[in-house]
């Protein structure tokens, strides 16, 4: 009897423990949950920036949904089997910039401009530049996004004052509208001994100048504008003329220099300075600058460069194959176009939205302590509107990294500039054998 | 008497359950692959040997390839050098040296870091302006202008082969100690009775009797240096910057593959690899065997 009875009390214990986990692993939500409950809605993205609309979603509903996290580097290997065999495939998935134009056309993303969906009705209420990026090469949505992602000149106030007598964002984006002027600022900074950015790459996202253009056309023909080239000169100057602290980006100097004074060597001597600016986006403000930046938070403003760009960006959309189209899409509508959630949503994390009848109401109300309490949003939104739809293509990531690659070795006098030019063309060409290259 | 065979095929079928779903199925997929011009997603079509043809003519598959023999070869003189020095003092008789599995775990802690980390380490300590190996440099005089290591091809070329030396030479002096001690004491009493110098046992004793060792050593290393992407592909851009001089073999094909999704050009790449591999893998080996020969005939 004894024996009966502790076997039955190990096994209470074993299934108690049993239980605990299964309860932990699903309500943390993560992907690997092999809890026994039903899920309604299978969700696959890249970071957790869905965690907290998921349970909004789940509350509002009484649905289970579950989020798996694939870490960038893996996520569009790991993806691509699970929608093609569609075992374990999720009901939606993000799709981050880089590899967006390709999957729009991969069709793997559900046609959301037909019925039910008719997302081209709603075409208006986004910021261009972003519900154009959704579309496949037919000009079909595939996908929409919530966010809008333009950059600016994050710019040290109190330095601004110190060498150009203002800090008014207005003024002094008014001193860097064109690439000219940025030179004559940085000019400035360098007999004050301040310097203009951290590294030449910081310009890179004003190299189309005033003429932006796809990188490839509909007939496959590669295309490097003479803005692009003059580009190169830029970035040789920036260099040359000393107006960088040679701190690379993402490079632990880069991310020191930010808050401190840093030692630059160059020409046999050591000298100390402080860079007065950062070319970043909307997120460098909340997940770089924020994060690095203690003793002049406060001191920071945001304003215009020589032209508007934009850096990054999440959208999302319906798989294809998915069971349960409706609630899925009923997610992304929520995401895309709930006023309600878009509103709390924006309030808590300052994400720029690409909502317009959401942001024309609240843009007004923002101001951010960390730049002085500089109206950020109004600014962003500003900018993305101003951003050339269309001219994104699926080779933009890689092909900014190779042309980024031929400007370096030019500026480091490495290669002429004719031999850079060369060395892009040849290299585009071992990638993307079916470009036409121009032959120099 | 009833015949059992059929079960010692039982017991062996896991195993060869397993390695034809996860290795033979994609080697073969992999061989199909290299003659379509799939691109990842969507159809593909056969396009015959269009692959293995602009294999042999791509420049940068051939820099590839001279590069990882660059770096593969540095890193294997030097790792077999220090290893060898370390197993003499270490098996000196004269000198006696204490502690022997205290360094041998020392010389291979290395081994043990994984490589990101490795990469991460050494990419802030060669930092152009703010590294470690700089600022001594600069502060003892030896240069005036700092070094950007990792942006001439050649310092970057050799910072790879350094890195990989410090990572494995634990690695090969462990396995040439295993020789060393293999070999009987009686030679180097006989040795230093005769008088022979420190130089004579070792080249006339040590270095002969370690030659299948060193032979075992040099076709792993040739194999898992053939095979070198982690640490290129993590201390610059992923892509061989500067100016492709740590574009590898490997790590071409993972960019044909993942970055510009070729994937048929990639599976050729594999498949090019894999022909390399096995055709210096056999010099190796046929010149091991030919010794073995030559020894037995002099016996």
């Amino acid at each position: 009897m004894k024996k009966i009875m502790g076997f039955v009390m190990s096994l209470v214990v074993l299934i108690g423990v049993l239980a605990g986990c299964s309860d932990s692993e699903s309500s943390s939500g993560s992907g690997d949950a092999k809890g026994e409950k039903k899920v309604d809605l299978k969700i696959w993205s890249f970071t957790d920036e869905l965690k907290k609309p998921i349970k909004k979603f789940e509350e509002k509903n009484g649905v289970k949904v579950e989020l798996t996290i694939v870490p960038i580097a893996d996520y569009p290997t790991k993806l691509k089997p699970v929608l093609d065999s569609g075992v374990g495939a999720p009901d939606v998935f993000t799709g981050e910039i880089a590899f967006l134009k390709q999957w729009v056309d991969a069709g793997y993303w559900e046609n959301l401009s037909a019925d039910p969906y008719n997302a081209d009705k709603i075409s208006d209420k986004y910021i261009p530049y972003v519900f154009d990026l959704g579309k496949d090469s037919e000009g079909n949505v595939r996908a929409l996004s919530w966010q809008t992602t333009p950059g600016g000149i994050y710019y040290k106030r109190s330095i601004a004052k110190e060498v150009l007598g203002t800090d008014n964002p207005d003024e002094v984006g008014e001193m860097l509208s064109s690439m000219d002027k940025v030179f004559e600022v940085a000019e400035k900074m360098k007999e004050k001994g301040y310097r203009m950015f951290p590294d030449e790459g910081a310009i890179r996202w004003f190299s189309q100048g005033d003429n932006p253009q796809a990188w490839v056309n509909e007939n496959n023909d590669l295309k490097l504008t003479d803005q692009k080239i003059e580009f190169m000169d830029y970035a040789k100057k920036l260099r040359k003329n000393n107006y960088t602290a040679l701190a690379g980006e993402w490079s632990p100097s880069w991310f020191e220099a930010m808050d401190k004074p840093i030692k630059v060597k160059e020409n046999g001597k050591e000298t100390e300075t402080q860079v007065f600016s950062y070319v970043l986006p909307t997120w460098g403000l909340h997940s770089v600058l924020k994060t690095n930046v203690k003793e002049s938070a406060g001191d920071w403003a945001v304003t215009n460069g020589p032209s508007p760009y934009f850096w990054g960006g999440t959208w999302l959309g319906v798989y294809n194959k998915s069971k349960n189209k409706e609630l899925a899409y009923d997610f992304v509508k929520m995401m895309t176009q709930d006023d309600e959630f878009l509103t709390d949503w924006a309030k808590e994390t300052g994400d720029v939205l690409s909502y317009l009848p959401v942001t024309s109401k609240i843009k007004d109300d923002f101001s951010d302590e960390f730049l002085g309490g500089q109206n950020n949003y109004k600014f962003f939104l500003d900018q993305a509107k101003k951003i050339e739809p269309g001219i994104v293509t699926k080779y933009d990531q890689q092909l900014d990294t190779l042309y980024g690659n031929a400007v370096k070795d030019y500026v480091d006098g490495k290669k002429t500039k004719d031999e850079a030019v060369k060395e892009f063309y040849r290299q585009a060409k071992n990638a993307y054998p079916e470009l036409n290259v121009p032959k120099k | 008497m009833k015949n059992l065979d059929r079960y010692g095929y039982y017991f062996i079928a896991p195993f060869w359950i397993i390695f034809l779903v996860f290795n033979i199925y994609p080697v073969a997929l992999t061989l199909y692959y290299s003659f379509t011009n799939y691109n990842g997603s969507g159809t593909s079509e056969v396009v015959g040997f269009a692959n293995y043809a602009r294999l042999i003519t791509d420049s940068y598959f051939l820099e590839a390839f001279v590069n990882t023999w660059k770096i593969w070869g540095i890193n294997f003189a030097l790792q077999i050098a220090i290893a060898l020095i370390l197993a003499a003092i270490f098996s000196d008789l004269r000198v006696k040296m204490k502690g022997l599995s205290f360094f041998r775990a020392i010389f291979y802690l290395p081994n043990l870091i994984t490589v990101s980390s490795v990469a991460l380490l050494f990419g802030i300590l060669l930092d152009w302006q703010h590294g470690s190996l700089n600022l001594v440099l600069l502060n003892l005089g030896l240069i005036s202008e700092p070094i950007n290591w990792l942006n001439e091809p050649a310092t970057a070329q050799l910072s790879v082969s350094l890195i990989l030396t410090w990572m494995w030479f634990g690695h090969s002096f462990i396995v040439v100690m295993a020789g060393v001690s293999g070999i009987s004491r009686d030679y180097y009493e006989a040795a230093l009775i005769d008088g022979a110098n420190r130089w004579q046992t070792f080249s006339k004793i040590t270095l002969p009797l370690l030659k299948p060792i060193l032979l075992y050593i040099m076709i792993t290393s040739l194999i898992g240096g053939l095979q070198l992407f982690d640490l290129p592909m993590l201390l610059t851009d992923g892509i061989g910057s500067p100016e492709g001089s740590l574009n590898t073999m490997v790590l071409y094909l993972y960019n044909q593959a993942f970055k510009y999704n070729n994937y048929g050009y990639a599976a050729a790449v594999a498949y090019g690899l894999f022909i390399i591999t096995v055709i210096f893998s056999a010099i190796v080996f046929k010149s091991m065997y030919r010794d073995q020969k030559k020894q037995a005939r002099q016996v």
